[in-house]
C-alpha cells in the first residue's frame, strides 16, 4: 500500500516549499529484478536499487532534482522526464541518440533538473523499450499554492504488462512474418505496476486522485464506483473543475481528479481501468481486460457491486479549459505531418510521417546541434531519417498531424506544453482554409490522442531552445519509426544549453562520434549516415523485367511449337489430299 | 459506383463466363468438326457437353447458392483459410485437364479418322469391359465441361460472397445476368467464327488459346498454394491485405491486381494469361517449366508421329510389292 509514505511526504513538502527550494537528490541505480507483478509469471524486469516497482519521485516547484543513474543492466539506458520543459536544460530530456547516447552498462550520469513547473508526470527509460520492462514511476511535482483545496492525494500509474521481454516482443513485432504491423497483445493490466492497491478514504474529505497512463499500448477508460470525478489537471495543466463519470486516457497521458468521499463507511468501492480493445489487434479470451483499486471507507465494510458504464464520447479539448489563459497567437510556420504504416522496401512494416520512416543518426542530433556552428540551422546535417524540423527562435509554429492510419495514436512533443487549436476529419491537403477551434483559450497538453482518420493541429511557441523529440508514445510505433525531430532554435543553442564531458564519454565508449553531422563527418557531407528503408517501389525492378522476358519468351517458344508442329500437318495434309 | 450495377460483379461473371465459353465453345466446335459424317454421335456428343455444362452450373450453383446462404448467416471468413488451397487445386486438375486435351486434339488432325471411330466406338460398346481409359475417353466431352463450369462457377460464387459485403443487394442481379450474357456471347462468337476460319487454323488458334490458359492456371496454381502458406505463416488474411511471402518475390506491383474490384481489365489477363501483380520464384519458373513441358511432349509427339509414318510408309510399299508378287 502507497498511502502511508505518501502521506507524510506530502505534509513534509507541504512544510518545506513554504520555507526555500531544496535540491532534491536521488540515487538511482538501474538494475535488473526478478519478480511477479501481476500474479501470472515470474520473469525479468527493470528496477531501481534491486527494488521494483521503482519509486515515485515527489519535488517541489522551484527545487532542482539530481538523478544520480548508475546503468546496472547488460544494455545503454537512459531517463526521461516526461512532460519537464527542461528550459535551457535539453542536454538532461534523455531520448536515445536524441540529446544524449545512452549510458553505457556500468557507466555514471546525472540528470540535474530545475523544476520549473507544478503537476503529474512520470518518468521512464527512453532507450528501447526499457519503460515496458518496468522501468517507469510517477513524478509528482506539488505547487506551494495549489489552485485546488483537497486534504490528501493519491497516484495511480495504470500501465500494460507483458510477459515477455521487450526486445523478445520487439523481434516479433518488427519482423517479415507481421507484414500487418499487428502490436503485441498484453497479456495483463496494472495499477503502480502492481495488483490490489488500495486507498483509504474518510467520509467528509477531498481527496485528489493523479492519474497516470504508463503504458506501451493500452488506453484506459477510468471510473469509480459511487463516485464522480471532477478532472482539475491535463498533463501538468490546471484546468476548470469539470465532473464527469468516466474518462479516457492515453498512453503517457495525465489527469489529475477530485473525488469527494462519501458520507458514510457502509460500503468500499473499486476504483476500475478497463482497457479499451479498440487498442489491441485480437482479445484473446484469457485476457483480463480491467484492473482494480480499492477505496477503502472500512476494512469490515462490503465491496459495492461494480456499477455498469457506458464510456461514451471524449473530447478533452472541447471538455476542459485552462486555469491560466492563453491565447492562440497566428502561427510563423506551419509543419503538416501525415503518419501512416506500410510494409517497406525490408518487408518489415513500419511507421512513417510523410514517407520518411525515423532512424537514429551516428551522432545524437543535440551534439550535432551545438558542433555545427552556422551549419546547425540547415536539416541537412540532421540527416535524412531523423526527419529535422528547424525552427526560428520565438517563432510561433503550427503542427498538422494527420492520423493516416486505422489506429488511435497519442502524439507526444518534448519540452513544451501545445495548444489543441483543432481537429478535422481525414487528411487535411491545405486546399480549404483549416477550421480552428473558436476559443481563445485553447486546452494545452503534451501528449495529443488522434484517432483513426482524423487529424489534430497544435501550436506553440519555440521559445525553448534545444532539440526535441516529437513521436508516437506507443514504444511499437516509436520502435517502428513513428518520430520526427523537431531542432529548435539552433543558433541560440550555443549561448543557453550546457554540454559537459560524460555527455562525450559515453558517446565514445559506446563507438559513437559525438560531433559532426549525422553521419560524425563535417560539413554537409552525410555519406555514412544510418539509412533506413524506403517505400517499396511497386513497379518493375530489373529482376521482374528479366523474370517477365522469360516468360514471355516461354511462351513464344512454345506458342511457336504449336504452330510448327502443325505447319507440318498442314503439308501432311496436302500430301494426303492429292494421292 | 453505379447503385444498380455492380461493376466488380459484372468483370468476376464476364471473366468466369468466358474462361468456361471459351472452353466449351472449343469443345462444340470441334466435335461439330471432327464428326462430319455421323449426325447421330454428333447430336450425343453434342448432348454430353450441354449435359456436363448444365449439370456443372447445376451443382455449382447448389453449393456456391448454400455456400453464400452460409457466408451471409456467419457473417465470418470462415473460408478464406482454405480457399487458397480449395484454389490452387482446381487451378491444377484444371490446368492438366485442359493441357492434356489441347495436345489430344492437335494430334486429331493427323488421326481424325481414328479419333471418329474410337469416339463412336466407344459410344456404341456399352457393354464391353470398362476400362478406365475407356470410360474417360467416353466420357470425356461431358466431365471436361462439367468440371471447367463446376470451377467456374464455384469461383464466381466465393468472389462474389466476398464481394457482396460491400455491394448493394440490388445491384447484384444485373451485373450476374449481363455478365452471363456477354460471356456466353464471347463464347459463342468463337464458336461460330470456327465455321469461317479454315479447319486447321481454327485448331492451331484454339489450342494456342487453351495452352496460354492453361498455363496461366498452372501459375496461378502455385500462386495459390504459396498464398496458403504464406497466409499460414502470418495468421490469416494474408490475402485480403495483400501481403505475400517477400522471400523470392520477383515483382509486386502498385498496378493491375487482378483481385481489385475495380480492375476489370487486368482481372481479364488474368483469365487468359495467368497475369498477377505478383509473381514469385515459384511462378515464374512453374509458368517457363509448364511452357518446357509442352514443348518436349509436342517434340516428342511429332518424333513418335514421323516414326509411325515411316513405318506405315514401309508397310504400303511392302504391301504393293506382296501385291505385285501375288499377281
Amino acid at each position: 500500500m502507497l498511502v502511508a509514505p505518501v502521506k507524510a511526504l506530502a505534509f513534509l513538502l507541504g512544510l518545506s516549499a513554504a520555507a526555500h527550494a531544496a535540491v532534491v537528490t536521488y540515487n538511482w541505480n538501474i538494475t535488473y529484478v526478478n519478480t511477479n507483478p501481476d500474479g501470472l509469471m515470474d520473469r525479468r524486469v527493470i528496477g531501481i536499487n534491486g527494488q521494483f516497482p521503482p519509486p515515485a519521485i515527489n519535488v517541489t516547484l522551484n527545487d532542482t532534482l539530481v538523478i544520480n543513474v548508475v546503468n546496472q543492466i547488460s544494455e545503454p539506458t537512459t531517463l526521461h522526464a516526461h512532460g519537464l520543459f527542461q528550459t535551457g536544460n535539453n542536454q538532461m530530456d534523455g531520448p536515445s541518440m536524441v540529446t544524449q547516447c545512452p549510458i553505457p552498462p556500468g557507466s555514471n550520469f546525472t540528470y540535474t533538473i530545475p523544476i520549473q513547473q507544478y503537476g503529474t508526470y512520470w518518468i521512464h527509460g527512453h532507450n528501447k523499450g526499457h519503460y515496458v520492462d518496468g522501468l517507469r514511476a510517477p513524478f509528482i511535482i506539488h505547487n506551494p499554492a495549489e489552485v485546488y483545496h483537497y486534504d490528501e492525494e493519491y497516484t495511480l500509474g495504470f500501465a500494460d504488462w507483458y510477459h515477455d521481454e521487450h526486445a523478445v516482443l520487439l523481434d516479433e513485432y518488427l519482423s517479415i512474418f507481421n507484414p500487418s504491423g499487428a502490436e503485441p497483445v498484453p497479456k495483463s493490466a496494472l495499477i503502480n505496476q502492481m495488483l490490489n492497491t488500495q486507498y483509504s478514504f474518510e467520509p467528509g474529505k477531498v481527496y485528489r486522485l493523479r492519474i497516470i497512463n504508463m503504458s506501451a499500448l493500452a488506453m484506459f477508460h477510468i471510473h469509480i464506483d459511487g463516485h464522480d470525478m471532477d478532472i482539475i489537471e491535463v498533463d501538468g495543466v490546471d484546468v476548470t473543475r469539470t465532473s464527469v463519470k468516466t474518462f479516457p486516457i492515453s498512453a503517457a497521458q495525465r489527469y489529475s481528479v477530485l473525488v469527494t468521499a462519501r458520507n458514510t463507511t457502509s460500503n468500499n468501492f473499486l476504483i476500475h481501468g478497463d482497457m479499451d480493445p479498440e487498442m489491441f489487434d485480437t482479445v484473446p479470451d484469457t485476457l483480463q481486460m480491467n484492473i482494480t483499486g480499492t477505496i477503502i471507507y472500512d476494512a469490515t465494510s462490503p465491496l459495492a457491486p461494480t456499477e455498469l458504464i457506458d464510456w461514451g464520447e471524449f473530447d478533452d479539448a472541447a471538455l476542459l479549459t485552462p486555469v491560466i489563459p492563453m491565447a492562440t497567437s497566428p502561427a510563423d510556420d506551419q509543419i503538416s505531418l501525415t503518419a501512416s504504416f506500410q510494409v517497406m522496401d525490408d518487408y518489415i512494416n513500419k511507421a512513417t510521417f510523410n514517407d520518411i520512416t525515423y532512424v537514429a543518426p551516428k551522432v545524437p542530433t543535440l551534439y550535432t546541434a551545438v558542433s555545427m556552428g552556422n551549419l546547425s540551422s540547415d536539416p541537412q546535417v540532421y540527416g535524412t531519417y531523423s526527419h529535422p524540423w528547424v525552427l526560428k527562435h520565438n517563432s510561433w509554429v503550427e503542427i498538422i498531424i494527420n492520423n493516416n492510419d486505422a489506429g488511435n495514436h497519442p502524439f507526444h512533443l518534448h519540452g513544451h506544453v501545445f495548444q489543441v487549436v483543432g481537429r478535422g476529419e481525414g487528411v487535411y491537403d491545405g486546399s480549404t482554409p483549416y477550421t480552428y477551434f473558436n476559443t481563445t483559450n485553447p486546452l494545452r497538453r503534451d501528449t495529443v490522442l488522434v484517432r483513426s482518420l482524423q487529424n489534430v493541429a497544435i501550436r506553440f511557441q519555440a521559445n525553448n531552445p534545444g532539440v526535441w523529440f516529437l513521436h508516437c508514445h506507443i514504444e511499437w510505433h516509436l520502435q517502428a519509426g513513428l518520430a520526427t525531430t523537431i531542432v529548435e532554435a539552433p543558433e541560440a543553442m550555443a549561448g543557453i544549453l550546457t554540454v559537459d564531458q560524460t555527455h562525450f564519454d559515453h558517446c565514445k565508449a559506446l563507438g559513437l562520434p559525438s560531433s559532426g553531422n549525422a553521419a560524425g563527418n563535417q560539413g554537409l557531407d552525410l555519406t555514412g549516415q544510418n539509412v533506413g528503408p524506403n517505400l517499396l517501389p511497386g513497379k518493375f525492378t530489373t529482376k521482374g523485367i528479366v523474370a517477365l522476358f522469360f516468360t514471355v519468351l516461354s511462351a513464344v517458344v512454345g506458342l511457336g511449337t504449336v504452330v510448327w508442329y502443325a505447319q507440318d500437318e498442314e503439308l501432311v495434309l496436302g500430301k494426303e489430299d492429292r494421292r | 459506383m453505379g447503385s444498380l450495377f455492380s461493376a466488380p460483379i459484372f468483370f468476376i461473371m464476364f471473366r468466369e463466363t468466358t474462361e468456361a465459353a471459351i472452353i466449351v465453345s472449343v469443345l462444340l466446335s470441334f466435335v461439330k468438326q471432327v464428326i462430319v459424317d455421323d449426325p447421330a454421335l454428333l447430336r450425343r456428343l453434342k448432348w454430353h457437353i450441354w449435359i456436363g455444362v448444365l449439370v456443372g452450373l447445376a451443382i455449382s450453383l447448389i453449393i456456391g447458392g448454400t455456400f453464400i446462404a452460409l457466408w451471409k448467416s456467419l457473417a465470418k471468413n470462415v473460408f478464406q483459410s482454405s480457399e487458397e488451397l480449395w484454389e490452387g487445386t482446381f487451378a491444377l486438375i484444371a490446368c492438366i485437364m485442359i493441357t492434356i486435351m489441347s495436345l489430344a486434339m492437335l494430334k486429331s488432325q493427323e488421326v481424325q479418322e481414328k479419333w471418329r471411330g474410337k469416339l463412336g466406338q466407344a459410344m456404341r460398346d456399352a457393354d464391353e469391359k470398362r476400362s478406365l481409359s475407356n470410360l474417360t475417353g467416353k466420357y470425356a466431352l461431358l466431365l471436361l465441361p462439367m468440371i471447367t463450369v463446376l470451377r467456374e462457377g464455384l469461383e464466381a460464387m466465393i468472389f462474389i460472397g466476398g464481394v457482396t459485403f460491400d455491394a448493394e443487394g440490388k445491384s447484384i442481379p444485373l451485373a450476374v445476368i449481363v455478365g452471363l450474357i456477354a460471356g456466353a456471347l464471347v463464347g459463342f462468337i468463337i464458336y461460330r467464327g470456327g465455321s469461317r476460319i479454315a479447319l486447321h487454323r481454327f485448331f492451331v488458334a484454339s489450342t494456342c488459346l487453351l495452352l496460354l490458359i492453361a498455363a496461366g492456371l498452372f501459375a496461378k496454381s502455385i500462386h495459390a498454394y504459396q498464398m496458403d502458406k504464406w497466409g499460414k505463416i502470418v495468421g490469416g488474411d494474408a490475402d485480403d491485405a495483400g501481403t505475400y511471402d517477400p522471400r523470392g518475390n520477383v515483382w509486386a506491383l502498385n498496378y493491375g491486381d487482378p483481385n481489385q474490384p475495380n480492375n476489370g481489365g487486368w482481372a481479364f489477363f488474368n483469365s487468359i494469361l495467368g497475369w498477377n501483380n505478383i509473381a514469385s520464384v515459384g511462378t515464374i519458373t512453374g509458368y517457363c517449366v509448364y511452357w518446357l513441358v509442352v514443348i518436349l511432349s509436342i517434340v516428342f509427339m511429332k518424333l513418335k508421329a514421323n516414326r509411325a509414318r515411316a513405318a506405315a510408309a514401309n508397310q504400303h510399299t511392302y504391301a504393293s510389292e506382296k501385291d505385285v508378287e501375288m499377281k
